[in-house]
């Protein structure tokens, strides 16, 4: 009796467990992730349904939300000068967990809790949300053509340039270096890949670790050491979109090229690089056990904050000898406005005041490593953010992380550009590939389902 | 005449047919039928109506039959990530069920005993168990540290610096090293099961060996081996379903993507990836596709239980 009674129950225990998490997502998620935002400020979320019938002049309290949870006090101060400015509007900032983000966000929009602005992910991703018809079209947005170029604006426009989200933040790659380190081992900045190396080889000989980075988390190794190669190699924006249009295979020995890097770097990864992750990387360079790390410009806070016990800075990564150099400058994050909103035409008001180069100078003074997209560019004021800003004027050009555009949208069931380039590079760094098999591989996942490529299909 | 009775004989004589004991038996079950059917119930039956349909984001709309099963069967990159996940997640329980529950086997039969410090050793033993698993995961994944752990600075120290491994990078060694963390942690309860199948074992009965001249050995193969068989097959099942559901210790030690290149990877981390997360850095989740991977864990479950309760059953009449 006692055996039957405790099968039944683990029957129920366990069915219960594992069907329950994906059972009511729709029901279960709002609820949590609303928890917080009502006891932080509880008119936030019912703010739209207060101020419905109110008139227009009235008080008007906008939520913004983010992925950025490391920069709520820099956006008190940059939504503090906007209220200034607009003394009806305040705007709440009102981030989640990064890697809940697109989660939260997009349950928040399906059952109509979503906040009046939001951060919106570049291509695909945002894409999407248009599409479905969560976020409002800004066709009609006075200014958005005039502030931003092209190449800013087409990762948030549709095929015929209509805009839905103002594009605010790029952030930059680049090797931080112990200048310490690079004097007392007599090394310059390199200017080549070859020198590099031999700086490289220089401090493994003297018992440094040469390049902090590692491969347990990942990403890491694929968006700011692999994607900040590949501009150089290929040749930046013009480069790219010859894969993109099919002229090129991504087996192409500007690729191999890439891969053949990674694996010169091998060597000089710290001892159990596999294991290293991401924080462990910025720790060895931050506590001067590691002369160089290549990582974005994000990082500039951190560093400051843990790497105060002596001198550092950036250069770009070198591209080969003989090679044009191209920085590795991604768009980032644009803000749209929710298309259920209440408060539209607030949110719209919002929207246009990013355009303008009061925000782009609060933004870059408030966010070191977060760079405005203005046409006008302010002078920013943290010496290593006008620093990364600097590789821009001096490199031939500029261009976003390679895979972003267009090759992330694998149908189910086939490999996406992003998955494929990260193992790949993480087989070459463990020996498990060739750098051209490394290549092939990677032509091979995504020539199988990217319809220009069909011609590069092994 | 049954018209001619008044209202409260009517009903008296309704409630005494019906048994008043079933009545109230029923309702004192009703609160905990409905949270139950609201809780448990519906999630899962919405879950695997939810396995049949297909769309992006978190309300998939369009009905697709068993088009997602078929999916994860036939496409090769579906099948090779479940079959990978499912085989991770065998490795994952075989080795909890080697060494935690031997481990749990022979400390309850020591704790058995009557020594000095036994209190102190069955609280250590158990101690782990009341940690949170993130907490767990974190500490041994700083232990592990290649570059800082104390694991490797231990072997450093000794010079072996061929032992001085990635612990957690390595394709062929992570899973391995987090199924012992997850043991470390977890090898308290088998041990307090066993140790309480142990105590019920009567005295009387070890006595009646040992004057028969019994060893050690023979009391322990042939008088409590036999009489724990029922708590063994409890401790077995209960490590089957925790171990097929194992999500958090990947989570912390290893991400939700089973790093390095998928080996730790499990059904449940499958399972949030694709249902849940999606997959970095676009993060749109196939719900439908994620409802079947859970709807066949559930089915592992299933057979895996229900295959314990014929089989304990049979052994049990005859």
């Amino acid at each position: 009796m006692y055996k039957k009674l405790f099968a039944m129950l683990s029957i129920l225990a366990l069915a219960s467990l594992i069907l329950a998490s994906c059972g009511t997502p729709a029901t279960e998620g709002p609820a949590a992730t609303e928890a917080p935002a009502a006891t932080e400020a509880p008119a936030a979320t019912e703010a739209p349904a207060a101020t419905e019938a109110a008139p227009a002049a009235e008080e008007v309290t906008l939520t913004l939300g983010s992925w950025r949870v490391d920069d709520v006090a820099a956006w008190e101060v940059i939504n503090a000068a906007f209220h200034e400015a607009y003394p009806n509007i305040t705007v709440k900032f009102d981030p989640t967990n990064p890697p809940d983000y697109n989660a939260t966000l997009r349950t928040q929009l399906e059952t109509g809790t979503g906040p009046d602005l939001f951060f919106v992910r570049s291509f695909a991703t945002g894409r999407e949300l248009f599409d479905a018809g969560y976020i409002a079209s800004l066709g009609d947005l006075p200014g958005i053509a005039e502030s931003f170029t092209e190449a800013s604006r087409s990762p948030w426009a549709t095929e015929t340039g209509e805009p839905y989200a103002v594009p605010i933040i790029a952030v930059s790659h680049g090797i931080y270096y112990n200048k310490d380190i690079f004097a007392a081992n007599g090394i310059e900045i390199p200017a080549t890949w070859e020198d590099l190396m031999a700086a490289a080889q220089t401090l493994s000989d003297a018992g440094v670790i040469p390049f902090a980075n590692g491969t347990k988390d990942a990403w890491d190794i694929n968006e700011v050491v692999m994607m900040q190669f590949i501009p150089s190699n290929v040749g930046g924006f013009d480069g790219r979109m010859a894969y993109l249009n099919g002229d090129r295979c991504f087996n192409s020995e500007e690729m191999v090229a890439s891969f053949q890097q990674i694996k010169d770097m091998q060597p000089y990864l710290p001892n159990g690089f596999e294991a290293v992750s991401y924080y462990d990387a910025e720790q060895l360079f931050a506590q001067g056990q590691a002369a160089m790390m290549l990582d974005g410009s994000w990082s500039i806070g951190a560093f400051e904050k843990d790497a105060t016990d002596f001198q550092w800075g950036v250069f770009a990564a070198p591209p080969l000898a003989g090679k044009d150099q191209y920085i590795e400058f991604h768009i980032d994050a644009a803000i749209g406005a929710n298309a259920a909103s209440q408060n539209l035409e607030a949110a719209k008001t919002f929207l246009q005041w990013l355009e303008t180069k009061d925000f782009a100078q609060l933004l870059g003074d408030n966010l070191p490593g977060f760079f405005p997209l203005t046409n006008e560019v302010p002078t920013l004021s943290d010496p290593i953010g006008a620093d990364f800003m600097a590789f821009n004027s001096a490199a031939t050009g500029v261009d976003i992380r390679f895979v972003w555009e267009k090759l992330l949208a694998a149908p189910s069931g086939s490999v996406d550009a992003y998955t494929s380039l990260n193992n790949n590079v993480i087989a070459v760094l463990k020996d498990e590939k060739t750098p051209q098999e490394a290549a092939d591989a990677f032509n091979a996942d995504v020539s199988a389902w990217y319809e220009p490529s069909a011609g590069c299909k092994p | 005449m049954s018209h001619t009775l008044s209202a409260p004989q009517e009903r008296k004589g309704l409630v005494r047919n019906f048994n008043r004991s079933t009545l109230t038996w029923i309702l004192f079950l009703l609160p905990a039928l409905f949270v139950y059917l609201t809780f448990m119930a519906g999630p899962l039956f919405d879950s695997l109506r939810l396995s049949l349909y297909t769309g992006e984001g978190y309300n998939p709309t369009k009905y697709v039959g068993f088009q997602n099963y078929i999916n994860l069967f036939t496409n090769p990159l579906w099948r090779e990530k479940f079959i990978n996940a499912f085989t991770n997640t065998c490795i994952f329980f075989a080795i909890h069920m080697l060494v935690q529950n031997t481990l749990g086997l022979l400390f309850a039969n020591l704790l058995s005993n009557d020594f000095k410090g036994r209190n102190f050793f069955r609280t250590i033993i158990f101690a782990p168990a009341t940690l949170s698993v993130l907490v767990v995961g974190f500490l041994w994944t700083l232990i592990l540290n290649p570059q800082w752990g104390a694991v490797n600075k231990i072997f450093m120290a000794m010079h072996l610096k061929q032992f001085a491994l990635p612990w957690l990078g390595r394709e062929n060694l992570a899973l391995l090293v987090i199924s012992l963390t997850s043991v470390w942690q977890w090898v308290g309860m088998p041990t307090v099961m066993f140790l309480a199948g142990l105590m019920g074992i009567s005295d009387e009965l070890l006595e009646a060996a040992r004057i028969d001249g019994a060893s050690e050995w023979d009391i322990f193969w042939r008088i409590k081996f036999p009489l724990l068989k029922p708590v063994i097959g409890v401790v077995t099942i209960l490590t089957f379903v925790d171990n097929f559901n194992a999500f958090d210790v990947i989570y912390a030690m290893a991400g939700a993507k089973g790093e390095p290149a998928y080996s730790t990877d499990l059904l449940a981390t499958l399972f949030y990836r694709t249902g849940i997360a999606g997959e970095h850095p676009v993060g749109i989740p196939d719900m439908g596709m994620g409802a079947a991977i859970a709807t066949m864990t559930f089915a592992i479950l299933m057979t895996g239980v229900l295959s314990w309760l014929y089989f304990s059953r049979k052994q049990a009449t005859e």
